[in-house]
């Protein structure tokens, strides 16, 4: 995570554009972000969908208890992960987090200039693989970091200890370092 | 273990190891911005409008009420700026969304596929009856991908191809005596930013950010 992001807890943080605004109306401005991240997620397109849907469900059928100057965007993308997880149990796949160390780092690790400039320039294809090798939590975390949340912020939406959002954030990075050095 | 959970002794061991190496963390940085750039994904029209259906039925019924003035108002306003406006815009909207996704989808590489733009300019010649304005010749940000030769208003247009991380952006230089104005359109989800230079047509399409289109035009410009 970029650390010129100003940290933000839920509580204070108002991100509607418009106050006056419906808040379905608000709401429904983040479907493009939902559906990116559930899109990464789930495994077919439709699965995806359905989440979104069902995020709106529950979300604008629940709307009541989003505290007034909530963070409507992060209570979205919770209530998307709950979805997700309850699709994953109807569907009867296992969810587990990566039961790897931190020093699962590679030995061989090495970036110098010309392994960064492959960076610059990484095809689509190649990070869809990387990303395809990280657990589903980790992966979770590492788009929400991609989408812009703060590390207080994801850690209100997946309800755990910023330290255990940094560590796994930590753990992703390197995994993807990995998959992406591997790759080449 | 379910979702979400960790040992706790393995989470405070991992928290003395945090710091990535430079060079680590100059790979997670670029990491970072492709990943950025990758989660962003439209959803679907179909999901747009179910959503749309769903959720805002309230703000529909006011809606339909007032359907046929603002058809009405739509009609009248689309006959003023077809009258107003210069018909030539439009079709160098489409041309340029058109063009720019025949490049992007094309199965084989450019015309001139090189980061040379000295190589590239000198292909055009023979091929265009002008030289294209350019002489941004790329940088770590925008990597010039090459040329190509394309077709705007019915006459011979050049493309010059750049990448930004995980996009591409096609610039069309092509000859036109009007003055146009600056303008900055969005269609079919492309950004498009079009202006006039020395007596030519420009126009930069991609799905890239506002922000990263804006900035290449004014290395262009530079």
């Amino acid at each position: 995570m970029s650390p010129s992001r100003k940290p933000r807890t839920l509580a204070v943080v108002a991100d509607r554009a418009e106050p006056d605004a419906p808040l379905a109306e608000q709401a429904l401005e983040h479907a493009d972000e939902l559906y990116g991240l559930a899109r990464h997620l789930c495994s077919t397109t439709s699965d995806a969908e359905d989440i979104v849907q069902e995020t709106y469900a529950r979300a604008l059928g629940s709307v009541a208890r989003l505290a007034p100057g909530a963070n409507l965007r992060a209570w979205l993308f919770r209530i998307l992960r709950n979805c997700f997880i309850d699709q994953a149990r109807r569907k009867k796949v296992v969810l587990e987090i990566s039961d790897d160390t931190v020093g699962e780092r590679p030995a061989t690790e090495t970036w110098d200039a010309a392994a960064l400039d492959q960076l610059r320039y990484l095809a689509a294809a190649d990070l869809e693989r990387a990303l395809a090798t990280l657990p589903h939590e980790l992966r979770f975390i590492v788009l929400l970091d991609a989408q812009g949340f703060t590390e207080a912020e994801i850690s209100e939406i997946v309800r755990c200890a910023a330290g255990t959002v940094k560590s796994r954030l930590f753990r992703a990075r390197a995994r993807l370092r990995a998959a992406l050095q591997g790759g080449r | 273990m379910r979702v979400g959970q960790v040992p706790a002794a393995r989470e405070r061991s991992s928290m003395t190891e945090l710091d990535p190496s430079p060079a680590e963390a100059e790979a997670d940085r670029l990491i970072a911005a492709a990943l950025a750039d990758h989660v962003r994904m439209p959803a679907p029209r179909r999901l747009r409008e179910q959503l749309a259906r769903q959720h805002l039925s309230m703000r529909k019924s006011w809606r339909g009420w007032l359907a046929p003035f603002a058809l009405g108002a739509g009609l009248a306003a689309a006959i003023v700026l077809l009258l107003v406006r210069p018909p030539a815009s439009d079709a160098v909207i489409d041309e340029a969304v058109g063009d720019h996704l025949r490049i992007v989808s094309a199965q084989h590489p450019l015309d001139v596929e090189t980061s040379d733009l000295h190589n590239v300019k000198p292909w055009f010649t023979g091929r265009l009856d002008f030289v294209p304005p350019v002489s941004f010749v790329g940088d770590d940000e925008f990597r010039l991908r090459g040329g190509e030769l394309a077709w705007f208003l019915g006459h011979k247009a050049a493309a010059f191809v750049y990448q930004r991380r995980l996009h591409m952006i096609s610039l069309f230089v092509f000859a036109d005596a009007a003055t146009r104005s600056r303008e900055e359109t969005t269609a079919r989800g492309f950004h498009i930013i079009t202006w006039e230079a020395g007596g030519f047509g420009m126009a930069l399409v991609s799905d890239v950010a506002w922000d990263d289109l804006r900035l290449l035009e004014v290395r262009l410009r530079n």
